[in-house]
């Protein structure tokens, strides 16, 4: 695996892929594997990714323990909430200013520096990583597929638009994206949480299994996190290691063994053994390119993100995946004679239909029979567990439609959890000990609805430092979500309850949009033109050598964190593709 | 962890402010960081030897060795030696703080600093008649609780300085070796042939 300096940019590419991320890389593995010549184009550098994340790194090795260095910072709720992006002013004495996700010594490089990537319009936590892999290198491996309670949401409850497709199609890919990438869960037979091909399993710590217990009789299911990551390890893959158990995966940081999946060691470098790929970093793509004639795609246009240079890249189809926010801006970037809306934007979509996933809402408890007991080991696994969707499955919630799920853990974690208990001294010092490995907490993540005026636009006057225009939004969240949350942190409280935890902080206030990182919806998929971008393959209806595989295609957000199902998609996606140009329809 | 008589820092202050504002002069609180001259409080207290030789050949240190001589008493009031682990002093918290203040771009916790130690000093000798280094441990836990008591009165510049110390005291020590290793025995970010679960650890079930 190489890295060419300076790619051959005079030639016609089979397909150009904007972005190295979950889509990206998928992209490029499934095409370079049906023998198609390949340039992927990643906007940031090619890290060495070991030497960034350390995951077996102790804190006091470290020259600020962990932490982002003194001479950055890394934006907090506060200032989510109180100031109003282009985030930049007031933070003056900052020499780099990061995402709240950029606030530890291992994802500084990762995460972009906010001030040269500005955006405007309502308050958002948007989260960037440009460097190949994107925000595959620190993801939360939450690995779900979705069902159709989420595919064909509207049949149920009659809001907003069903997808083109059902999971009877998705499913075979599904298995593909299992077995190919690895990962590790339990089978527990739900209709709207299928499961996967799972490797050796994690297991549950005491606390956990005493909260799975307490509410089998409510008829709720927790399991094992279903983390996106090789448990027994891949055979097919020499740059990926089983997951040792280590621990430390809870810090805000990735995984320097790759048992976790990220797309670099996942996907790109095994499509470059293919000898298909050609892969240039430092590649900002600022518009896609039409033939004036045909009005179809031509190749893209990129500025060469250090040198500031200008260069045009031929190709006879773009795949954009450049993450669900960065596609739209680049669609509605690329205008033309024949798209004076942007590209693939003659229904007015694209950037619309915005949705994600809420949080804020959790619980910390503590199990009691826990306090004082020997110190256990809990950390050694990629994630806890997590507690599937109860809402609006059977019964109608009378104040909410769609669900949400928590995500949560407990036990001993390498920073003790109770630092914030009162007072000082001997009597603080062994308040800590004796309940480190006793607490319990979880966060829900809901389902926050596709809505045409949720959305994001090009800001007239505002660019990035490279000279492109910035993405200005227009998003909030609405009644349902704020419902919804209320009815999340009554939930929680029932669970701890039933589990017999004592309940030592309820969480109520709603975190800042986007604090999910897990942003959808702005190019949709549909089978109707005129109210959607794409079809069913995630290939636009207006020009059809152009396919957008990332979030965007989403319909809507569900509540299961959508990376695999973008994988899957994309999959998909690049096998009908493959076969169009094979026919010769591209 | 409270007093006998829990004093009210609210009345009490006033009473305090005056008499500490008389001995320092003026409203305007002694840098201590990079000051070239001893503060009063310092000169009063007798000079103790430098923890560590190499601390007082560095000009970047934050606090001056009397300032750090302080802070060690301060911070091992926070997180003490017991019978179980050492405490702040053994894990070296004064250091990772110092550190701390030295590169932080943030000029209001220098000054919280800056102003906070001579006022817990001051306290000290308002409470105990003595500098808080030469306090007993009681006497210190006294001065400390008057503060973690009223801990709300964050307008005070004292409560502001001592929430930042047990903050900074807190991940200084839980991020050290003794927190990690001594105090809380953690057990994790070790290379395992087999996940482990409830039943694997023996510990007790529901």
């Amino acid at each position: 695996m190489t890295l060419d300096p300076e790619v051959d940019l005079s030639k016609t590419y089979d397909a150009v892929i904007v972005g190295s991320g979950a889509a990206g890389g998928m992209a490029a593995h499934v095409l370079t594997s049906k023998g198609m010549r390949v340039l992927l184009l990643e906007a940031g550098k090619k890290l060495n990714i070991e030497q960034e994340l350390r995951s077996m790194e102790w804190p006091y090795d470290n020259a600020n323990r962990g932490f982002l260095p003194p001479d950055s910072h890394s934006l907090n709720f506060n200032e989510y909430t109180i100031r109003r992006p282009p985030y930049g002013p007031g933070f003056e004495k900052a020499k780099h200013l990061r995402s709240y996700i950029g606030s530890s010594d291992y994802t500084k490089n990762i995460c972009v520096d906010e001030r040269e990537n500005p955006y405007t319009g309502t308050n958002y936590a948007w989260v960037r990583a440009r460097c190949l892999g994107g925000k595959t290198n620190i993801w939360g491996r939450l690995a779900l597929r979705l069902s159709d309670y989420d595919f064909k949401a509207k049949d149920r409850d009659g809001y907003g638009e069903n997808w083109p497709i059902s999971y009877n199609d998705i499913a075979p890919y599904y298995d593909k994206v299992d077995l190919y990438l690895g990962i590790t869960g339990v089978k527990e037979n739900l209709d709207y949480l299928p499961d996967s091909i799972f490797q050796r399993p994690t297991k549950l710590n005491c606390a956990e299994l005493t909260l799975k217990q307490g509410i089998q009789k409510m008829g709720r299911v927790l399991t094992q996190y279903r983390a996106g990551v090789t448990s027994d390890g891949l055979k097919h893959n020499k740059y990926r290691t089983r997951c040792y158990g280590r621990g430390a995966c809870s810090r805000k940081g990735g995984c320097d063994i790759h048992a976790a999946f990220d797309s670099p060691t996942g996907l790109i470098y095994p499509a470059m053994d293919t000898g298909n790929l050609t892969l240039r970093p430092n590649s900002t793509v600022r518009e896609v390119t039409v033939d004036p004639n045909t009005g179809k795609a031509s190749g893209v246009r990129f500025i060469d993100s250090q040198t500031m240079k200008d260069y045009h890249v031929k190709a006879r189809v773009v795949i954009v995946a450049a993450s669900t926010l960065e596609s739209a801006r680049l669609l509605l970037l690329s205008k033309s004679r024949q798209h004076p809306n942007g590209l693939a934007n003659s229904s007015g979509h694209v950037g619309h239909n915005f949705c994600e996933h809420v949080m804020g809402p959790g619980i910390t408890g503590r199990a009691k029979d826990l306090v004082n007991k020997p110190p256990t080991l809990d950390d050694g696994r990629p994630g806890g567990f997590y507690l599937t969707r109860f809402r609006n499955l059977k019964e109608k919630h009378p104040n909410f439609i769609r669900g949400y799920g928590f995500e949560g853990g407990s036990g001993s974690t390498m920073f003790p959890r109770g630092t914030d208990t009162l007072g000082f001294g001997a009597a603080f010092k062994q308040e800590v000990r004796k309940n480190h490995g006793a607490y319990v907490e979880m966060g829900g993540f809901g389902e926050v609805l596709a809505r045409y005026e949720n959305h994001v636009d090009l800001d007239p006057l505002v660019k990035d430092k490279w000279g492109i225009p910035a993405l200005r939004f227009h998003y909030k969240f609405g009644d349902n979500e704020r419902k919804m949350c209320d009815d999340m942190k009554e939930t929680a409280k029932e669970m701890f309850e039933a589990a017999g935890f004592e309940i030592l902080h309820v969480s109520e206030r709603i975190l800042t949009e986007g604090w999910s990182i897990h942003e959808l919806g702005t190019a949709r998929m549909g089978n109707d033109p005129k109210t959607s971008v794409l079809n069913q393959f995630e290939q636009s209806h207006d020009v059809k050598n152009l396919f957008v595989v990332d979030g965007s295609a989403f319909v809507n957000a569900s509540c299961q964190n959508p990376t695999w199902t973008i994988m899957a998609l994309c999959w998909r996606s690049c096998d009908y593709l493959a076969d169009e140009m094979k026919k010769g329809n591209l | 962890m409270s007093l006998r008589n829990p004093i009210d820092l609210r009345q009490d202050r006033r009473q305090w402010l005056k008499t500490s504002a008389t001995l320092l002069g003026a409203s305007v609180l002694p840098m201590p960081a990079e000051a070239t001259q001893a503060s009063p409080q310092t000169q009063s207290t007798p000079k103790a030897p430098p923890r560590h030789a190499h601390e007082t050949r560095s000009a970047a240190r934050f606090f001056t060795p009397e300032q750090h001589a302080l802070l060690d008493e301060l911070t091992e009031t926070i997180i003490p030696e017991d019978s179980h682990s050492g405490g702040a002093k053994a894990a070296r918290v004064t250091d990772f703080i110092d550190k701390t203040l030295r590169e932080t771009q943030n000029e209001d916790q220098k000054r919280t600093w800056k102003e906070g130690l001579p006022l817990i000093d001051s306290m000290s000798r308002h409470y105990n008649g003595k500098s808080y280094v030469d306090a007993s441990p009681e006497e210190r836990i006294a001065v400390l609780t008057v503060l973690s008591d009223n801990e709300r009165m964050t307008d005070l510049p004292e409560v502001k300085f001592f929430k930042d110390l047990k903050h900074l005291t807190v991940i200084g020590y839980y991020t050290s070796r003794v927190g990690i290793h001594d105090d809380l025995q953690y057990r994790g970010n070790r290379v395992l042939q087999e996940y482990v679960g409830c039943d694997d650890q023996g510990a007790a079930k529901t």
